[in-house]
């Protein structure tokens, strides 16, 4: 393994928005990659299982989105290092797409209308975790489930993912109102369904 | 009546805005004026403060569900080994 430069690491991460036009060295690169990047990488892989529904495609969406990523590093202000990473995940996985499903491919595709599988990620429930939480769990994992992709969507990577509006819409390619109107309504669909399911008429 | 009609307006304007105080989003910040008058109602309508505290245990429980879903270290682990082979590919 490949031990990080040490030259120039006092630099602060700021300073690739100094940098002239000229390209970059690879030493600068790799630092703004360590700076920018690695620390994304959760967030990363945890949106893109949000929008394919599986692990192992969010792994290879993530791959190729740190790849192209590291290519344009240079071009990177050093700004909104995850709202310029999801961007780049979005391409991405709209390219996949029309790659693997050319018949749903078409421009300006609505990347909030995909629809994402769900349950499959569940672990096991830490000891601590008391029966009715774990009863609650469910009935919210079901609510979300039951609404209409669209909706459900924005309501994750904002309340589960903790994405900002900005960052969701950024990651949809959809205008900041139309997230902010869908969270609300995922809200309150989910919310009104709680209430309608007592936990105690639940199927075992 | 009149009492009655000014408060249904002014839950109607706050059920509006209690998502947006609750999650106190840096894109889409309230107006210190709109939060004074959403916390004076909340502070004195059984209704609207139920609903924020819903939305505050919905909140709760979706931020619970975020840390079930934890990315599996293995993934995580093969992401990092790319990386490096990434940046260790470019000093060549």
């Amino acid at each position: 393994m490949r031990r990080r430069p040490g030259k120039g690491a006092r630099q602060s991460p700021g300073f690739l928005g100094m940098t002239s036009a000229a390209a970059i060295g690879t030493a600068e690169r790799q630092r703004a990659f360590h700076a920018y990047v690695e620390p994304e990488i959760d967030v990363l892989l945890r949106v893109a299982q949000t929008l394919t529904g599986s692990w192992s495609d969010s792994e290879d969406l993530v791959q190729d989105t740190l790849i192209r990523a590291y290519r344009a590093i240079d071009r990177f202000d050093g700004a909104h290092p995850r709202a310029w990473l999801l961007t780049i995940l979005r391409h991405t996985h709209l390219n996949s797409i029309r790659r693997q499903r050319p018949d749903l491919a078409r421009e300006g595709m609505d990347l909030a209308t995909q629809r994402p599988a769900f349950g499959a990620a569940r672990t096991a429930a830490s000891a601590e975790e008391t029966v009715t939480d774990r009863l609650l769990d469910d009935d919210v994992e079901s609510a979300v489930a039951s609404l209409d992709p669209r909706f459900r969507t924005v309501l994750l990577l904002i309340d589960v993912e903790q994405l900002t509006y900005a960052e969701a819409a950024e990651l949809l390619g959809l205008p900041l109102g139309t997230v902010m109107s869908r969270l609300s309504r995922a809200r309150d669909r989910v919310r009104t369904q709680l209430r309608a399911q007592p936990r105690l008429r639940r199927q075992p | 009546m009149i009492s009655t009609v000014t408060t249904m307006l002014t839950c109607h304007w706050s059920a509006r805005r209690i998502q947006r105080y609750l999650d106190a989003d840096p894109s889409a910040p309230l107006e210190p004026a709109e939060i004074r008058r959403l916390e004076d109602h909340l502070a004195t309508c059984v209704k609207c403060s139920a609903a924020a505290e819903e939305f505050r245990g919905l909140a709760r429980m979706m931020a619970r569900w975020s840390q079930r879903r934890a990315p599996d270290p293995a993934i995580a682990a093969r992401i990092m080994m790319a990386c490096e082979a990434l940046l260790t590919e470019d000093d060549a």
